[in-house]
């Protein structure tokens, strides 16, 4: 007692003049420090780091002749062919193609999951009946379809889009039933206790209550579509980043295959950014201090 | 005044389940709500109050027996049962005003009068400075406040209340039951409340139904005879009141002898 007593008062006496004069005593940051946040500047510096590391990796393994030049090109050299490729080689429109196929398979697939997922998470039946059948589907690889969809559709474009869409209708739909789900129940009893018939339920309250994970549930498989438009495109297609890709192959402009993946990790990003940005203003309820 | 009975529980009883996993919840309650009166459910934890509130709001029927609203069988949920929950209710999505105007838009009430009823029980429960907040923005009891405002100003026959202070802090619920007391002397309702606390119960309700667990039954009925003619406007006043005693005592000791030794592990 009496030494845990004489310690803290010793702490107590010095620490404030020698650790920090004229401040209030604080306890010094640690660098790895479970679940707390960190400074803005922190995480500006650590992003950029990353970064550094990386291109400074790509640049040692080109320097150290890691492999064949043409192989692997430096980055200077990527960044050349994306210039290239957009001033001369039209990439542009292979890039418009490329994002109208993912925009219109995934506007059908939401036609499509959204209805059917509010109307499963919300009525019993519904799942029932529907349920068996999407959860078959779900777990099935869509690539698994493409020799079928080859066969029926042709090459073209039709081909792509089926493939994009059945590639996210199934786990889109799941998602968005769960979302419908946790509506809270007591939200719907109020209502109903409130004198709301069925349809008004479903427009007033499960619907705007679902709609902020919904949004969600859109971006994370916005992002799985990118996965299969490569795949649609890689195996056959004349137009599209894919496409451009494959085309680059056959003549060995690696930095051109490159170059195709930085554009494709950018529009992904950028997509994602729009929704999240979508996503703040939409449900700006969600956030505290808004009036 | 007369004692007009607004609604009547007749011979109630609810099983939920089949064979040997059937749970009887509730046996042969009856009881009558009064006009205008404050009525309290109370009883140990898992007696039946909250299925027999829901019952009465039509959110689950009764496997015997009936609920009479004003000489009408009750028949599924209706505007004339306005339920208050103990969770939040208040939908994040709309404004305070707009949250208390959305029962009334349900029914078609027009906008002028709608705008006009919202503002009234806005001022009712003091957030006349909060009409355009989000929920998100208000504290735990204010979003309760926001419930109440909503189904009042959606004019039912009875508003009934399930817990509605349980998840608010010590303080915040004094609060809330006095205002509710404010609330009941300046606009005539019946109101059924349930809750598990006593003094709550003893604050609030002009009339005490007890129910005893294992099944629900009707155990006692307490007039609470010591608060007549009395305006009570806080738990002080209560707590001096000669009689206030007696009666939590006695609630106490119907509540011990429900709470059998299996229920107390
Ligand atoms: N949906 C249900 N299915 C099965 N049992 C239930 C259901 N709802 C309530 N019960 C049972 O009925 C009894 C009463 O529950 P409840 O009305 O919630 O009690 P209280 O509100 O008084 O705490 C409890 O034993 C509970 O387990
Ligand atoms: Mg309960």
């Amino acid at each position: 007692m009496t030494l845990a007593g004489s310690s803290t008062e010793a702490i107590e006496k010095t620490a404030p003049r020698t650790a920090n004069p004229g401040g209030a005593r604080r306890r010094r940051r640690r660098f790895f420090e479970f679940k707390s946040d960190i400074p803005a500047s922190w995480s500006l510096t650590l992003g950029i780091l990353v970064w550094v590391l990386f291109f400074g990796f790509w640049e040692f393994a080109v320097w150290q002749n890691w492999a064949n030049d043409i192989l692997l090109p430096g980055p200077g050299k990527v960044l050349s062919a994306l210039h290239t490729l957009f001033t001369e080689k039209a990439f542009l429109y292979d890039v418009g193609v490329s994002v109208t196929r993912i925009l219109l398979s995934f506007a059908l697939a939401c036609l499509v999951a959204v209805p059917l997922g509010i109307l499963m998470g919300s009525f019993r039946t519904v799942e029932a009946f529907f349920n068996p059948l999407v959860s078959a589907w779900r777990y099935l690889p869509a690539p698994a379809f493409i020799p079928l969809l080859l066969m029926w559709l042709g090459a073209g474009d039709a081909q792509k889009l089926a493939l994009l869409f059945l590639g996210v209708v199934w786990f889109l739909t799941t998602l968005i039933m769960d979302h419908t789900k946790s509506v809270p129940a007591d939200f719907v009893r109020t209502a109903v206790t409130l004198g709301g018939n069925r349809l008004q339920v479903l427009r007033t309250v499960v619907v705007p209550a679902a709609l902020p994970g919904i949004l969600v549930a859109m971006r994370q498989m916005l992002a799985v579509s990118w996965t299969y438009l490569v795949i649609a495109e890689i195996i056959a297609a004349d137009v599209g980043i894919g496409a451009m890709m494959m085309r680059a192959k056959r003549f060995l402009h690696v930095d051109q295959i490159m170059a195709g993946i930085v554009v494709i990790g950018a529009l992904g990003l950028l997509f994602d950014f729009l929704l999240k940005k979508f996503h703040g203003i939409a449900f700006a309820y969600l956030e505290e201090n808004v009036r | 005044m007369a004692s007009h009975v607004k609604l009547s529980v007749n011979g109630v009883g609810k099983s939920f389940g089949h064979g040997a996993h059937r749970v009887e919840a509730l046996r042969d309650v009856s009881f009558n709500v009064v006009q205008n009166e404050i009525c309290v459910l109370l009883g140990p934890s898992g007696c039946g109050k909250s299925t027999l509130l829901n019952i009465v709001a039509g959110l689950q029927d009764p496997t015997a027996g009936s609920v009479v609203l004003d000489g009408k069988e009750i028949d599924g949920p209706a505007r004339e049962r306005g339920m208050v929950f103990q969770s939040y209710t208040s939908f994040p999505w709309l404004t305070v005003e707009q949250n208390v105007e959305y029962g009334m838009k349900l029914n078609g009430v027009p906008k002028a009068e709608r705008q006009e009823r919202a503002s009234h029980f806005i001022d009712l429960v003091h957030l006349a400075k909060f009409r355009k907040t989000y929920p998100k923005n208000l504290s735990g009891g204010m979003k309760q406040r926001v419930a109440i405002a909503r189904t009042l100003a959606n004019r039912p026959e009875i508003l009934l209340m399930d817990e509605p202070f349980g998840a608010l802090d010590a303080e915040t619920r004094w609060h809330m039951q006095e205002m509710l007391v404010e609330i009941m002397k300046s606009s005539q309702t019946t109101i059924m409340l349930v809750t598990h606390d006593i003094p709550e119960a003893i604050f609030l309700a002009d009339k005490i139904v007890f129910l005893s667990s294992h099944p629900g039954r009707l155990k006692a009925i307490l007039d609470l005879e010591f608060k007549k003619g009395k305006d009570i406007r806080d738990k002080e006043e209560l707590i001096t009141l000669d009689g206030y005693p007696e009666c939590e005592r006695h609630i106490l000791a119907m509540m011990r002898a429900e709470a059998r030794p299996q229920d107390v592990t």
